[in-house]
């Protein structure tokens, strides 16, 4: 073969490339506006400094905690890598994806996520996977948790799974083209809005309440790579009114914890303590938290984390350093950011980024 | 395995690779072992049925083979007299045809009872008034190979070849396997001949980047039908065509259109696919379509759309039928009564009726399609009663070659195919109502009064189709030679871009992806 054919077939292929990858990044979804969610996974690998805490699990850790308020309060260098209905099995692939970065020295986990072991809604798996860097670990939370009808391939080619998105692209999907802009403080996504928690359906008995003997088995891999690399698990339950926490899995749990000399707080009996007021702290009527009854979450968690051996107070040692001027840069965004919800939500009586 | 499926993408690109790196001579053996391992991914009990016609065409057309050379060996040994040798023959024949009955029987048996012996027990229910709901005669279904009506047409073909000595059986079992089993072939045809095949299956075949590109060209040519036109059409227009008491007037006409569009979107995509994939092999397998839609008569139509199968019809079965004795003898029997002139007619009338009969019932086990099909062949059978009248008319109004007349003719034809598929969908008494609907309460006002929208075509849908059918039409006015020798011709940054262009078109428009259930090939079915 000449070296003008191998020219020629190297700019064919270049050029191939680069359409099929601009168009690709065209196509996906952004997550820039009324939906954020799907860019919290992603957004952890631009962080600079290391963390002494990691929170996984679902929206009962990136709605209920603040890990700025954790710093700002308690010194602790916190990140949450929570998604939408994220699987317990997820939950572990996230965290042996966030050991190949650094080493915290506790983890939170939310067991929610123990109710469901199969995930139901694939628009979920692509806002958790999607976000991941390609690695060992996100092979392993594909396979583990792809829908049947799902295919590695479009994993590996987001343009084949978003390819008809052609007729409804909007222009948040030119502006983020190159570069998306922040939309969580360390894993938090931020609601300064507020409705008081009304009336919920009553909990349905239910023919079984042993967990799945897979959601078990993931767990018990999250505490066995917690025990390996010394780091402290956490299991927590956040303090939410709806869907139902039943005793008997909340005996399960604390069973678990009893078994393997782990701390399990189940918030919902800590409300008290937590000072959560559902007629305030709550922005979706007492399924989640707002960035209230999330401050105060945190203030809660603070103190238990602090006696956490490992976990300490860094404001000291970050002193006027890169690390101090990089958690006063995400006080300042998020303290923007409350603001302005504060105001607008004032003014409107909702969000308009979040609004129908 | 679905052509339409990463898993088919990976298949192809393995098999390719390792087709290629083999020594020329164990290329066919592994064409043959990835056949069956594309057909047994439904599973393995859909190998069954092709693995007995394979083997019992194959032994029994050895068996009539071997008959054939004794008999030559014996007239070379012992020189016999004309009488004799006659006498010999006529008992070498006897036992040939025999084997070939028992082929025939046994082949086609497998067919009619897997794919028409529940129609075949819902007939006889209704006419002993056994009725019975939704159900009754469910027992009566069989598993269903894919691509059944294919392999057995395309095996028999070859053993009533070997009956009429026009070549010799093929001695090595498992290259005949191939020939039965060529996965790209054999779920959807084209039905091809074995000495057709013979070369190019079994000759060793050196990479050449030209069919690389030729091929994979085609398969997106194929892809971009199924894909962009077909499957985004066919919802809407199934739609229309299975309510008829909602979809009446204008709307029968747009049925009409959409179904003959998405048939041919769809077959000939599938064709695109399977002599594209074909092609990246080295292996030229026969064209089905020779631009249909350019026809300006019915009759010629069919010698263009579904070529192959026609093709059999024609050899196995017109020509059989219309030289039967059968035919002779009614046709004795019209001599008596309508004259010489009648009488020759009827062998013709007599083979093309059951032609048609054949082809529609070869497309479904359904009334619907046996109407179908004796609609066609009547409509033939009139037009070449007509042919001479026309003939006569046009030598007296000569505007018969004008550009607008071909135009006419060719919109007539279309048209005229579109109406006969209405008997394929719509119940037959529906089809003459349907029909007046059109022509009595048609008006364009009917398509802006919400019926159209739950067809479920977006106006971004619509300009897809536009132009997914206007580059259709473009090529579909080639012959396919011409576009392959026209690609060959281009620079290659020509080429790349035509490919190129037409990849990212069907990736990013195609219809295809999670939450689209990969639709079968129309014509898989059959």
């Amino acid at each position: 073969m000449n070296v003008r054919k191998i020219l020629k077939i190297s700019a064919v292929a270049l050029a191939s490339a680069t359409v099929l990858w601009a168009l690709q990044r065209l196509l996906v979804p952004k997550y820039m506006g009324k939906v954020v969610e799907g860019a919290l996974i992603r957004e952890y690998y631009e962080e600079k400094s290391p963390h002494d805490v990691i929170i996984l699990g679902d929206c009962e850790v990136y709605e209920n905690l603040s890990p700025v308020v954790l710093w700002r309060e308690f010194g602790i260098a916190s990140y949450i890598r929570g998604s939408a209905q994220q699987l317990i099995a997820q939950s572990y692939y996230l965290l042996e994806d966030t050991l190949r970065h650094e080493s915290p020295k506790a983890v939170i986990l939310s067991v929610s996520a123990m109710q469901q072991y199969k995930q139901d809604n694939e628009t979920y798996n692509r806002m958790t996977l999607d976000g991941m860097k390609w690695s060992p670990s996100k092979v392993g939370a594909i396979r583990a948790t792809m829908m049947e009808d799902e295919h590695m391939t479009e994993y590996v080619f987001p343009l084949l799974r978003f390819h008809s998105r052609w007729r409804e692209l909007e222009a948040d999907d030119f502006r983020y083209f190159w570069e998306k802009r922040k939309v969580s403080h360390n894993g938090y996504y931020m609601r300064a809005d507020v409705r008081p928690a009304g009336e919920f359906p009553a909990e349905r008995r239910r023919s079984s309440y042993a967990f799945d003997e897979r959601a078990w088995q993931y767990l018990d891999k999250i505490r066995t790579l917690c025990r390996e690399r010394g780091i402290t698990l956490i299991l927590m339950k956040a303090p939410s009114l709806y869907p139902a926490w039943y005793p008997q899995w909340d005996q399960q749990i604390r069973d678990y914890a009893g078994e393997h000399g782990l701390l399990y707080i189940n918030c919902i009996e800590k409300s008290g303590d937590i000072g959560i007021d559902f007629s305030w702290d709550t922005y979706d009527g007492g399924l989640h938290m707002n960035v209230y009854g999330a401050e105060k979450m945190s203030r809660y968690l603070g103190d238990i984390l602090l006696d956490v051996p490992g976990v300490k107070d860094q404001r000291q040692e970050a002193g006027e350093g890169a690390m101090a001027a990089e958690w006063e840069e995400k006080c300042r965004f998020y303290d923007e950011m409350k603001a302005a919800q504060e105001q607008e939500f004032e003014d409107k009586g909702y969000l308009s980024q979040f609004a129908q | 395995m679905h052509l339409v499926s990463y898993e088919f993408g990976a298949f192809l690109v393995i098999l390719v690779a390792l087709y290629y790196v083999l020594p020329g001579r164990f290329q066919w053996a592994v064409l043959l072992a990835f056949s069956y391992l594309f057909y047994i991914r439904g599973g393995v009990i859909y190998l069954l049925y092709p693995l007995i016609t394979t083997a019992s065409t194959w032994f029994l057309a050895r068996a009539m083979g071997d008959r054939t050379l004794r008999f030559r060996a014996w007239v070379k040994e012992k020189k016999p007299g004309r009488e004799e040798k006659t006498a010999c023959n006529r008992r070498v024949k006897a036992g040939q045809r025999r084997l070939l009955v028992l082929g025939l029987v046994l082949n086609f048996g497998i067919l009619a009872v897997l794919k028409y012996f529940r129609f075949f027990l819902e007939t006889i229910g209704a006419l002993a008034g056994l009725g019975g709901g939704e159900g009754v005669w469910a027992w009566g279904d069989w598993i269903l190979p894919l691509g059944i009506s294919y392999y057995t047409f395309q095996s028999m073909g070859y053993l009533i070849d070997v009956y009429y000595c026009k070549y010799e059986p093929e001695k090595n079992p498992a290259r005949f396997a191939l020939f039965v089993s060529f996965f790209p072939q054999m779920v959807a045809g084209p039905i091809s001949r074995f000495d057709q095949m013979r070369e190019e299956l079994y000759k060793p075949h050196r990479f050449q980047m030209e069919n690389i590109i030729l091929g994979a060209r085609r398969m997106l040519w194929g892809y971009f039908k199924k894909l962009v036109v077909a499957d985004r059409l066919g919802p809407a227009v199934a739609v229309i065509i299975r309510s008829p008491e909602t979809y009446d007037g204008i709307y029968v006409l747009l049925g009409m259109i959409g179904y003959a569009i998405w048939m041919y979107a769809d077959f000939a995509g599938g064709m695109d696919i399977v002599l594209g994939t074909a092609k990246l092999f080295g292996v030229l397998l026969p064209e089905n379509f020779d631009r249909p839609f350019a026809s300006k008569s019915l009759g010629e139509f069919w010698r263009r759309w579904h070529m192959t199968l026609m093709l059999w019809l024609r050899e196995y079965i017109f020509f059989p039928v219309s030289t039967s004795r059968l035919a002779k003898r009614m046709s004795k029997l019209a001599s008596k009564v309508m004259g010489k002139k009648a009488a020759g007619k009827v062998p013709v009338y007599i083979a093309t009726l059951t032609v048609w009969f054949v082809a529609g019932i070869w497309h479904g086990a359904s009334w619907n399609f046996i109407a179908w099909g004796l609609a066609n062949g009547v409509v033939l059978l009139v037009s070449q009663e007509m042919a001479g009248g026309y003939r006569r008319f046009h030598a007296i109004f000569p505007f018969g070659k004008t550009r607008a007349y071909e135009i006419f003719q060719v919109i007539r034809t279309f048209l005229m195919f579109a109406f006969l598929e209405m008997f394929e969908y719509y119940p037959f008494a529906t089809v003459f109502a349907m029909g007046k609907s059109l022509l009595t309460s048609w008006s364009a006002g009917q398509l802006f009064d919400g019926r159209a929208e739950a067809l479920g075509l977006s106006p971004a849908d619509l300009g897809v189709l536009a132009l997914g059918v206007a580059l259709m039409v473009r090529s579909g006015f080639r012959k396919a030679e011409e576009a392959e020798e026209g690609t060959k011709r281009r620079s290659f940054f020509a080429r790349y871009i035509e490919v190129f262009g037409l990849f990212v078109l069907v990736v990013v428009t195609g219809v295809y992806g999670r939450g689209y259930d990969a639709s079968q090939f129309i014509y898989n079915q059959f």
